[in-house]
């Protein structure tokens, strides 16, 4: 098929189920429910994975889900199936305005009242039509080309793999307030992971770049060095004692901080009083120099969309301003409970970050180390141990050591302690390195001090 | 053992045609998975029941094996044609023709029975759920005044699989599985924390007035928050750990577990690649994997290749003494089967996975192993954990106490364990004669599949550990 062709028959394939998301928003109020919304997700997805410069798998397909929620004398049930054939969708919807009826009212519940002004859909650039065109081969390519590169490094002595992966979807939505639109995304995903060293002391790590547009990837020359790099200065770690030392948190990692500030500041995690930022709108909680914002609007980002999963379009709203708490990331439910508004980030039942980020400074990571005279860059976690009801952080980690502005050693096998509330007011230095390759993301960080344990 | 009538549209002929279809291009082997499962769940939250939901997964996923390579291929919408079509694209795999026979399909029946339950899911009424988690609620809301806000979740799932291939085996069943799971948060003179507590597994709702309660559920919850408002930092830097029966089991899972999976083996990415009959461990460690304990997460008739499973003996007085075999690796290493070829779903194709993992009883009592630490710390519950294919893993515990002079004192706050699993190996010096298994709510992650899972241990004495705790 050409990719005109393709094209055509997305369109209507589209068409069609937003029709059918249509008609069952009218055949629930028929039967007797006061509200409903109905979402259709369609897409292909395609993966090849490749091991040491074969394919190991590859895995292509095409995938339909319709979820949808009713809410009846304000009792609320919800219900999605992927068999989307009309008698098993109309069953589902008839069991769910009985089911309806036996849950709790609850006075909060429902879709939003008021929909605000509508954002372009193709204004926020969130759909390649590349995606159609690149053949098959081109992209088993691309995997290949990144891990021979990665394994033409001598010091690389296994590979975890590399692999390219692409998605096109539609996500579609209905609701009974008379709301319908849909919009359409891509994404282009090319990573790499890599082992160094013999068999009983060897490190891996690996490096990716995800896009939704094909020709702004990176190229794998540009992942793979970054790979290589990555892992191979992790080897010969050495242990250190445990002791409180300034942080150097790489954007990775500060990524993962702001990932876990997110749960905390979600509307949902505050009225359920799961957060130790719960009563603290308008409170100074981070030093002067931290902005953070939730944007759904910048256009080509993978955190961007035009509206929520309730048809809410989404908008930039300041979590954290020089320091200050100014807002809650709420769905139509959370905010109805917290008396405040929807901003755009509802996801199911619960909530999800658009692009969630902390605004970069001025610094470049080598003046931030540079600056540094002890302490630990910390390069990847692993495990849990984030408490988002006290803040507490507790994580296995590995990371650089630095002496007099210089890595001296990797080290490993430690963990680091801390407390979100205060690495938050502790935030010595910003760089200015945000990359955007996750929809939370932040620039690295220097935190005054942390508990590392070690020997 | 249930029976149900087959939820499956496609007939054994169509499954002959798909799988000719899916060997078309050639390749070693084809198998077809096919699934349906129907979710029930209830919420109650804010002393209301604030939701309920339903939902319907079904799908099929092909599998084309050429050698080390496979082709994958799912689709939700289940018509010959459609089928026919991803057939195609998982053949795709295959570059050369090669005259490989499809065996006719034979129907063979399922001969035991690890789920042996008296009231099936699917055939409780809603409000019967409904008030077993308004039972769990209630019991954590009313346990003491300190408790502010609770949560009760109630899930139950009825999984029907059937698997056909081209060496002519279709197999299929309903795998049942229940969780019900509370959180409670306490909360005193400024300080908040937040307790959890689970429990179900492969069981039918008879469990509930036969195994375990809504009620103890929701006070587990609710001790565990008010434990926490008690609780002290724990101490950070090297010291002795005693690992509590039952919860302690993921500790096993992951230092050890993931890195017997036979893909890390015969990659050579896994630390225990080379050690086959090697000493990896304390002579008192035998770990053993078993997909056939009754009830349990982890427990199949099948796996999801069709393979019976076998209770497979790992680490034998600290000897490595076997792999978690799938059928690729199996196959690739001239190794047996052992049934553990898992998947989270038809989207994905099978991976060499853990089932019911656990460490062996021991000769020590508990209160022996905990006497003789001076100072330490003993680890109750945990939240989870993660391990590199080098052998480096992390696990927080989530509720613990201060060992001090052999009697355990204050509880501590979270706090991350890390350390190599073969150093950790070595250094478990006491092993428990009291085995248990962790409360039926674990699930287990790799490469983007999650699948339930359960594990378990007795009491343990690591004789030294890195804990990540404060100054």
């Amino acid at each position: 098929m050409s990719r005109e062709d393709r094209e055509k028959k997305f369109r209507a394939e589209i068409r069609e189920l937003q029709l059918m998301a249509e008609n069952l928003v009218n055949f629930g109020q028929q039967i007797g429910a006061d509200e409903v919304e109905v979402t259709v997700a369609t897409g292909q997805e395609f993966s090849v994975n490749i091991r040491q410069q074969e394919i190991e798998d590859l895995t292509e397909a095409n995938f339909r889900l319709l979820s949808f929620r009713v809410i009846k004398d304000k009792r609320t049930a919800s219900a999605n199936s992927s068999d989307l054939s009309p008698e098993t969708i109309k069953n589902l919807m008839k069991a769910a305005i009985q089911r309806a009826t036996i849950a709790n009212p609850d006075g909060y519940s429902g879709l939003p009242s008021s929909l605000e002004p509508h954002v372009d859909p193709a204004s926020l650039k969130l759909y390649d039509p590349e995606i159609l065109a690149i053949d098959p081969r081109s992209k088993i390519n691309l995997a290949l080309e990144t891990e021979k590169i990665a394994l033409s490094d001598h010091r690389i002595s296994n590979s975890h793999g590399a692999n390219f992966a692409t998605s096109v979807a539609a996500i579609i939505l209905a609701n009974s307030n008379g709301f319908s639109d849909y919009y359409e995304v891509t994404s282009f995903n090319l990573g790499v992971g890599l082992q160094a060293g013999e068999t009983d002391e060897r490190v891996e790590d690996g490096w990716f770049s995800s896009r939704r547009f094909f020709r702004e990837l990176d190229p794998p020359e540009i992942i793979a060095r970054k790979a290589v790099e990555r892992t191979v200065r992790l080897l010969k770690p050495k242990k250190i004692k445990t002791q409180t030392v300034p942080v150097i948190f790489e954007p990775p990692m500060t990524a993962w901080l702001l990932g876990f500030l997110f749960t905390c500041v979600a509307g949902t995690s505050i009225y359920q009083k799961a957060s130790f930022l719960v009563d603290k709108l308008g409170e100074k909680i981070a030093g002067t120099n931290v902005t953070v914002l939730d944007d759904g609007l910048i256009p080509g980002k993978l955190g961007s969309r035009p509206f929520d999963s309730e048809g809410v379009p989404t908008r930039r709203t300041p979590v954290i301003e020089s320091g200050v708490l100014k807002n809650y990331l709420c769905n139509t439910y959370a905010a109805r409970k917290l008396n405040l508004s929807s901003t755009g980030n509802a996801d199911g039942s619960g909530v999800s970050p658009n692009n969630f980020y902390l605004v970069p400074g001025q610094l470049s990571l080598a003046e931030i180390v540079s600056s540094l005279r002890k302490g630990l860059i910390l390069t990847k976690t692993i495990g849990h141990g984030l408490n988002p009801v006290t803040g507490d952080i507790s994580r296995g980690a590995f990371g650089l050591w630095v002496e007099g502005g210089e890595v001296a050693y990797p080290v490993s096998e430690i963990t680091i302690a801390g407390n979100l509330g205060e690495i938050l007011a502790n935030i010595e230095s910003i760089g200015n390195d945000l990359g955007y390759e996750t929809a939370v993301c932040g620039p690295s960080i220097k935190v005054a001090e942390l508990t590392v344990a070690g020997e | 053992m249930i029976s149900y009538s087959n939820p499956f549209p496609l007939s054994l002929s169509d499954l002959e045609k798909i799988i000719e279809v899916a060997l078309s291009q050639g390749g070693d082997f084809a198998d077809v998975f096919q699934e349906y499962r129907r979710y029930q769940a209830v919420v109650m939250e804010d002393d209301i029941i604030k939701e309920t939901s339903e939902s319907i997964v079904q799908g099929l996923g092909i599998r084309v094996i050429n050698g080390e390579k496979t082709g994958y291929a799912y689709t939700n919408e289940i018509s010959l044609d459609k089928v026919k079509q991803a057939a195609l694209t998982a053949a795709a795999i295959a570059a050369l023709p090669s005259p490989v026979t499809v065996k006719p399909l034979v129907a063979q029946k399922v001969t035991t029975d690890f789920y042996p339950l008296k009231v099936s899911p699917d055939s409780v009424p809603l409000d019967q759920k409904i008030n077993l988690v308004r039972e769990a609620y209630l019991a954590c809301q009313g346990f003491d005044s300190k408790i502010i806000r609770v949560k009760a979740a109630l899930g139950d799932v009825m999984q029907w699989v059937a698997i056909a291939n081209s060496e002519g085996l279709y197999i299929a069943e309903a795998r049942p599985m229940i969780r019900l799971s509370c959180v409670a948060i306490a909360t005193t003179a400024g300080r908040r924390e937040v307790g959890f507590a689970g429990a179900g597994g492969r069981v039918g709702y008879d469990y509930f007035t036969e195994v375990k309660t809504p009620k103890s559920v929701g006070q587990e919850a609710a001790e565990e928050a008010l434990t926490l408002l008690e609780a002290v930092d724990a101490p950070a830097g090297e010291m002795p750990v005693v690992l509590a029966a039952g919860h302690s089991g993921v500790l096993v899972h992951e230092a050890v577990g993931h890195l017997l999976e036979a893909d890390f083996i015969r990659k050579k990415t896994s630390v225990f690649w080379d050690k086959l009959g090697q000493k990896v461990g304390s002579s008192q460690v035998r770990i053993i994997d078993d997909p056939t304990l009754p009830s349990m997460r982890g427990s199949y008739n099948f796996d999801d290749e069709g393979t019976g499973p076998k209770p497979t003996l790992l680490i034998d007085q600290g000897v490595v003494k076997g792999w978690l075999q799938d059928r690729l690796s199996a196959k690739l290493m001239g190794l047996p089967l052992t049934g553990h070829g898992r998947r989270q779903d038809f989207t994905s194709f099978p991976l060499p996975r853990m089932a019911n993992t656990y460490v062996d009883r021991g000769e020590y009592s508990p209160e022996e192993i905990i006497r003789s630490v001076k100072k330490g710390i003993y680890a109750e519950r945990f939240e989870g954990g993660q391990v590199e294919d080098s052998g480096k893993f992390t696990f927080t515990i989530s509720t613990g106490r201060l060992i001090e002079d052999g009697r355990l004192t204050a509880p501590i706050k979270q706090a991350t364990l890390i350390g190599m699993n073969i150093e950790i190996l070595h250094n478990i010096t006491m092993v428990g004669s009291d085995l248990s298994f962790s409360p039926q709510i674990g699930t287990c992650s790799k490469e983007g599949q999650e699948v339930p899972v359960g594990d378990g241990c007795p009491t343990l004495k690591i004789a030294k550990m890195t804990v990540g705790g404060q100054l």
